[in-house]
């Protein structure tokens, strides 16, 4: 199978607080990102400073065009978009 | 059930509408007060789209990612066949949504959009931010889950609610009503696209059910249209472009939602709401 849209890896070991980060879900064209809280507690605000309470993922993949542009805003490196030939390769 | 459900209805109006549009009935607003958990049955938290990165669509738009069509297709069918025998959102126009927090929708609060929030990571903490209306008694609960509420709410009085929806409309947000436990409207979302889940799963992954057309479709009244371009840029669904050949807008019937974001932005009164039942092969699309 060829992908067709680039393979994106989030390293959650250095992106832990997305929530409060916001970059790679701001400057994505098409939204492919989108971000929520690990686990909702009844009475509880999550804090978004807190390492791991809220996770990451590249949901809407189909749309990435591997612009690139989210692995340059990434302040801490946990980004990694692989074009498709790299993939396959 | 009231009168018989006409042909040409959307299928949330044939369930819920006793014979007329579902969110004009007002006992669609009032179910859940009147529903009962089960002893000892716990209710369901909010996952604030946890839920929604183990779902189908999920699965289906990896796949797709991945170069795997048939599989996506797959799933985006088991997706449909589900969603079809039960209700969902749908799109209304301003007039519409002004009438309802004025007679029927309260109370009202303005919270912030969950959509956006997890698109966009968006943070509405005050009502100079929030952009979307919580309906019914179950608002007065938001406290039990902040997380789900985050930034809080605030109640407003009809006045208040139809000039916020005003505003989100001048914005060029998308009006929808959204129910909840199946016979419950209990949102009244102000949205865009690509921020807008709903709006998103069925412009881009045909999930039809999740957000259903409005009752109408917008028109071009071309005697009145003078070309001036205003109400361009203001269709989140690919329905209205400018077309040379004619130097005006162009509506196309088919794509139209009827959310009439065009017609507000008009100021010359040229486009108009036509009831989708009006033409016979709009009459069944939904």
């Amino acid at each position: 199978m060829i992908p067709v849209n680039p393979v994106i890896t989030i390293d959650r070991e250095r992106c832990t607080t997305p929530f409060d980060c916001k970059r790679c879900l701001r400057v994505c064209p098409p939204a492919v990102f989108a971000v929520h809280a690990a686990k909702i507690v009844r009475g509880v605000e999550t804090d978004r400073t807190e390492p791991g309470a809220y996770l990451l993922a590249a949901v809407y993949r189909d749309k990435c065009t591997g612009c690139m542009k989210c692995v340059e805003v990434c302040p801490v490196g946990a980004l990694t978009v692989a074009m498709p030939q790299e993939v396959r390769a | 059930m009231g009168r018989e459900a006409l042909d040409d209805m959307c299928r949330m109006c044939e369930w819920l509408g006793d014979g007329d549009i579902w969110y004009k009935n007002p006992r669609n607003y009032a179910n859940r007060m009147y529903k009962l958990r089960e002893p000892g049955k716990k209710a369901t938290p909010f996952t604030g789209g946890a839920e929604g990165l183990a779902s189908g669509l999920n699965r289906a738009i990896q796949a797709k990612a991945d170069g795997d069509l048939e599989t996506y297709q797959q799933i985006i069918k088991e997706i449909n066949e589900r969603d079809a025998t039960r209700p969902g959102g749908q799109v209304l126009p301003l007039q519409d949504c002004i009438d309802l927090v004025r007679d029927i929708g309260t109370p009202v609060a303005a919270m912030h959009c969950i959509c956006r929030k997890t698109t966009r990571a968006e943070e509405e903490q005050s009502i100079n931010e929030y952009s979307c209306l919580g309906l019914g008694t179950g608002m007065f609960k938001w406290e039990r889950w902040p997380e789900r509420y985050r930034g809080g709410v605030q109640f407003l009085t009809p006045e208040q609610a139809a000039e916020f929806l005003e505003y989100w409309d001048q914005r060029g947000m998308v009006h929808m009503v959204m129910q909840e436990g199946g016979d419950f409207i209990g949102g009244l979302c102000n949205c865009d696209y690509p921020d807008c889940v709903p709006i998103r799963q069925r412009v881009d992954y045909g999930l039809n059910y999740r957000l259903t057309k409005g009752e109408n479709i917008c028109e071009v009244d071309y005697e009145r249209c003078n070309g001036c371009g205003e109400c361009l840029g203001r269709c989140q669904f690919n329905a209205l472009k400018y077309e040379a050949t004619i130097d005006k807008p162009n509506i196309d019937p088919m794509m139209c939602f009827g959310c009439a974001l065009c017609m507000t932005a008009c100021n010359r009164q040229a486009i108009r709401l036509v009831p989708r039942r009006q033409y016979a092969a709009l009459q069944y699309v939904w």
